[in-house]
């Protein structure tokens, strides 16, 4: 059966006004199924010759539920370019090249994502090649096995950051069984142990590299109808799996957590706050109520960001992001201070700025900022046809359709000053909290101990 | 066929006309670059970063009028902003707003940019975020940019290049708001100044904007003279200590090569078949990742290329009058280290021997043809290469690189090879631990085998026997060691 819907058609510009609300995603958009559970969505966008392709895969680090085996969702964002019998590795890459494609992949806890950036004539080219790989890819043991390394390359270039030790540390604390325990890069003793896990990744590579787990986005110079015939033609032979990975959930937390890292190095202390959330809905409108809660109290316009960042300047840096995540995952608040000496103080500052957020509602005319901010946004984001697929593909991770977008907007709008403070009140409560701080060998920064 | 960069207008004879680079379009958005021609290449003796803090102040300081918290509040529901890029030629402020909101949006990005505040408190913040983005960001953060910079600095010792564009822990000390203040007054003027601007805006909007920037002073009281770096005689190593996991490298020396040089695509060509950034196609990308795991990706430039790792494409406006051969080798796990520097400069070496296959020109030729496309896909891209255009006074960048790509031979892209390129003689900085383990290594001329966790054909295994000997003519007295607390003090 193939379903066929037309989600939105108004014009594609991106004018708007804040009042009345239109669609936030202005361009028509057309998502069908093919029989296989395949799905694909095309956008066509009035900006001339280029065409971005986004395969986004409903796997991420939240599927790697077996022990022993993180990181393995973003191993298969590597071994994804490995070849099949019918186009190798370096012909793959060979076309590419002669096309001047632009292409990359990342993963995240929820989703991996492939995206090709191309001229407009080379559409079924490159979904040919895709469709060859997604079905037919087929690397060699050793092939497996030069790869985990340079897994281990990156996780190595990542690891000189401290806030992403931080972040490692502040989700295995917060979390006892949920995969988002872990990252999408994995810890550090299964990527170390993936060279020995060729059959496993076989297996992974059955599992979720299937139709049912698959969004095809195409977005630019394109006519929807040629993009289906395409799709028809590489893409309706890829047999549905029948998988269903068994996600632990999270127990409700029981108290306040606390976890340090002993950073090597010198750096300047950082403190960060994570307070179990809710999952992703725009049905409810806990997501949008949080959202505009990290603006509200932690942006730098926020009455906390001016006292610690601009007045006091203790801290160097403050921010805050709400759960946008299938599971629920966390509400987290940082904050870099200049002296070891204020990271206690930081810390009392931000948990009393939230106190004051759970009891009085906030200002409607800071409320509307708020709105009115995240409406232009997108308009100042969507400039270009690779960026309007990479927005498309953060909703259809969570949702499988760009319509999500819409539907997250308009609880945007619906938001009332009490709804915040609702959220505030029932989601960042101290049983639901996890601290983590991070200190260096010797304060070195500036604006503290220099 | 020669096209003009767009409407680089250049008065007739008035010193005070204002360069400008417009790009109208029915776009609901209105993009800024203002850039003005000076930078960090201007800071004066014994203050390194002035320039750098003088943009900060800008950006990120109030206005006469409004207090910084005043204009972040104003900026808010725009969702608008002004960020600044500093470089040895170049500041840039860039930013967008919608239509909706463009009145507003240009009253703030022109009183941060004519009116500044200059507020003490203000001032303190910049400084000690600038001071916090060496010590802590760039020493501390990412070894692979702290590498790429110490390279830099090396290589252009002694010249108004041979300082981090961000300054010096210790210059930024010493810098005082009357001495940004006095930078301000003497390089912010009309002579350095282009007005670039993309969008739907109107020609009375970009008159009345050319009207209001007029009241900056015309002409600038400094202007560097860019000079090439010393003549580099024999390969010299920079290790940076600290306790870091892995072991990043930068190799670079000098070229003659800038935008608008004829052997301009030639090079580009060459460094594009090498590899750029998170193409999976270079040669080095799998001479050293794909085939051997020795890291996450390895590329080529041949133009200065700051915050890479965070990027896909570089970001125009970084014009330079002298720039550079590079290599970025990602971090490689320590006891492959001496053996990945010797494959690398065992490909240099090779390319400069063998140059390049007619397939390999063929291919580079046709990716190169198409992608640059993808690199001005957005109008804030496209007003940016416009502008470095203008800067190099050479014709819009797209069909210039078209037209010269078509107009290459594979003898070209080889001469240019043998004229412009080098295995020897190279600036070599290295972030490592052990600093002074990883130099006596690297001063030995010990085979330096390679193990895998696999089975590699007999190609790779015959070409690594050759590789794990392969020469580095390095002295002790070639390699320095310093712990990372020294490095940009």
């Amino acid at each position: 059966m193939v379903s066929k819907l037309i989600i939105a058609a108004c014009c594609a510009t991106l004018a708007f006004a804040a009042q009345p609300p239109q669609k936030i995603f202005p361009y028509a958009t057309v998502q069908e199924d093919l029989p296989n559970g395949l799905r694909l969505v095309t956008v066509p966008t009035d900006y001339a010759n280029i065409v971005a392709a986004f395969i986004v895969v409903q796997t991420g680090s939240r599927n790697e539920v077996e022990p022993g085996h993180t990181g393995f969702a973003h191993l298969f964002e590597h071994l994804m370019f490995k070849g099949t019998e019918k186009l190798s590795q370096a012909r793959y890459n060979e076309t590419l090249n002669r096309i001047g494609a632009a292409s990359n992949a990342s993963t995240s806890d929820d989703f991996t994502v492939y995206h090709t950036t191309f001229s407009k004539e080379d559409l079924a080219t490159v979904l040919m090649m895709e469709a060859d790989r997604f079905q037919n890819l087929k690397y060699s043991e050793p092939e497996f096995k030069t790869e985990t390394l340079a897994v281990l390359g990156e996780y190595n270039k990542n690891s000189s950051n401290p806030f992403r030790k931080l972040n490692e540390v502040l989700t295995d604390t917060a979390y006892d069984r949920h995969t988002y325990k872990h990252n999408a890069m994995g810890f550090l003793k299964d990527i170390q142990d993936m060279p020995n896990q060729y059959g496993y990744s076989l297996k992974f590579f059955d599992r979720y590299y299937r139709p049912e787990y698959t969004t095809i986005i195409v977005v630019g110079d394109v006519k929807p109808k040629a993009v289906r015939e395409l799709a028809d033609k590489y893409w309706a032979a890829w047999k549905h799996g029948s998988y269903q990975p068994d996600i632990p959930a999270e127990p409700p937390q029981e108290g306040p957590r606390t976890g340090h890292v002993d950073w090597p190095q010198q750096t300047l202390p950082i403190v960060t706050i994570g307070f179990k959330g809710p999952a992703y809905t725009d049905s409810a409108k806990d997501t949008a109520a949080l959202d505009v809660l990290s603006m509200l109290a932690f942006s730098p316009n926020s009455d906390l960001y001016q006292k610690l960042v601009i007045q006091e300047q203790r801290a160097d840096a403050l921010n805050a992001s709400a759960p946008s995540s299938v599971d629920p995952s966390l509400f987290t608040i940082s904050a870099r201070v200049k002296k070891a000496a204020d990271l206690a103080y930081v810390q009392e500052q931000v948990l009393a700025a939230i106190k004051t957020f759970q009891e009085k509602p906030v200002d409607a005319a800071r409320l509307d900022a708020a709105r009115r901010r995240l409406r232009y946004e997108v308009a100042l984001s969507m400039d270009n046809s690779e960026t309007i697929a990479e927005i498309v593909a953060s909703y259809v991770a969570l949702r499988r359709s760009p319509d999500t977008m819409n539907k997250l907007f308009e609880q945007y709008a619906s938001l009332t000053p009490e709804d915040v403070r609702q959220a505030a009140a029932r989601y960042l409560v101290e049983a639901h909290r996890t601290i983590v701080t991070l200190t260096g060998v010797t304060l070195t920064g500036s604006g503290g101990d220099r | 066929m020669r096209l003009l960069a767009p409407l680089l207008l250049l008065a007739a004879g008035a010193p005070a006309q204002i360069r400008t680079v417009p790009l109208p379009s029915k776009s609901p958005l209105v993009t800024f670059r203002i850039v003005f021609a000076t930078g960090s290449a201007s800071d004066p003796a014994g203050k390194p970063g002035l320039a750098y803090l003088t943009a900060m102040m800008l950006a990120n300081g109030g206005t006469a009028d409004l207090t910084y918290k005043q204009l972040v509040d104003a900026f808010y529901p725009m969702a608008g902003g002004v960020a600044a890029q500093v470089d040895h030629e170049m500041c840039t402020f860039s930013g967008s707003t919608h239509v909706d909101n463009l009145t507003g949006y240009y009253k703030l990005l022109r009183g941060m940019l004519l009116t500044p505040g200059w507020r003490a408190d203000d001032f303190k913040r910049v400084q000690d975020d600038a001071i916090n983005a060496l010590k802590v960001g760039l020493r501390g953060n990412n070894d692979e940019e702290l590498a790429k910079e110490v390279m830099y600095a090396n290589l252009y010792e002694g010249t108004p290049y041979g300082h981090y564009p961000g300054g010096s822990v210790s210059g930024l000390e010493k810098i005082t708001l009357d001495d940004v203040k006095e930078f301000y007054r003497s390089q912010y003027t009309q002579n350095h100044l282009i007005l670039g601007i993309a969008g739907g805006y109107s020609q009375a909007f970009l008159d009345n904007m050319k009207k209001d920037f007029r009241k900056l002073p015309e002409n600038a009281g400094f202007q560097p003279r860019i000079t090439a770096p010393r003549q580099i005689d024999s390969t010299r190593v920079a290790i940076v200590e600290k306790d870091t996991r892995s072991v990043a490298y930068s190799i670079g020396f000098p070229i003659a090569v800038t935008r608008g040089h004829p052997d301009y695509a030639a090079l580009l060509l060459v460094s594009s078949y090498l590899g750029q950034h998170r193409m999976s196609s270079g040669l080095l990308y799998d001479r050293m990742r794909e085939q051997r795991g020795l890291n996450y990706g390895d590329y080529a430039y041949i133009e200065y290329f700051p915050r890479g790792m965070f990027l896909m494409e570089p970001q125009p406006n970084l014009a330079r009058q002298q720039q550079i051969f590079q290599l970025w080798i990602r971090p490689v796990e320590p006891p492959t280290a001496k053996f990945a520097l010797r494959l690398a400069l065992f490909e240099l070496d090779k390319l400069c021997r063998e140059g390049l296959s007619q397939e390999a020109f063929e291919r580079s030729r046709g990716f190169l043809t198409k992608y640059v496309n993808v690199l001005t896909k957005t109008k804030r891209a496209e007003l940016g290469y416009a502008i470095d255009s203008a800067y190099y006074r050479m014709p819009q960048y797209n069909d210039y690189l078209k037209t010269h790509l078509a107009g290459l031979t594979l003898d070209d892209v080889n001469r240019a090879i043998k004229t412009h390129l080098r295995s020897k003689r190279l600036v070599i900085s290295i972030v490592s631990r052990n600093g002074e383990d990883l130099k006596r290594q690297l001063a030995s001329e010990d085979a330096s085998p390679m193990t895998y966790n696999s089975p590699k054909p007999p190609a790779i295994t015959e070409e690594d026997q050759t590789v794990e000997k392969w020469p580095l003519n390095l002295r002790a007295a070639d390699i320095t060691v310093k712990p990372v607390a020294e490095v940009f003090q």
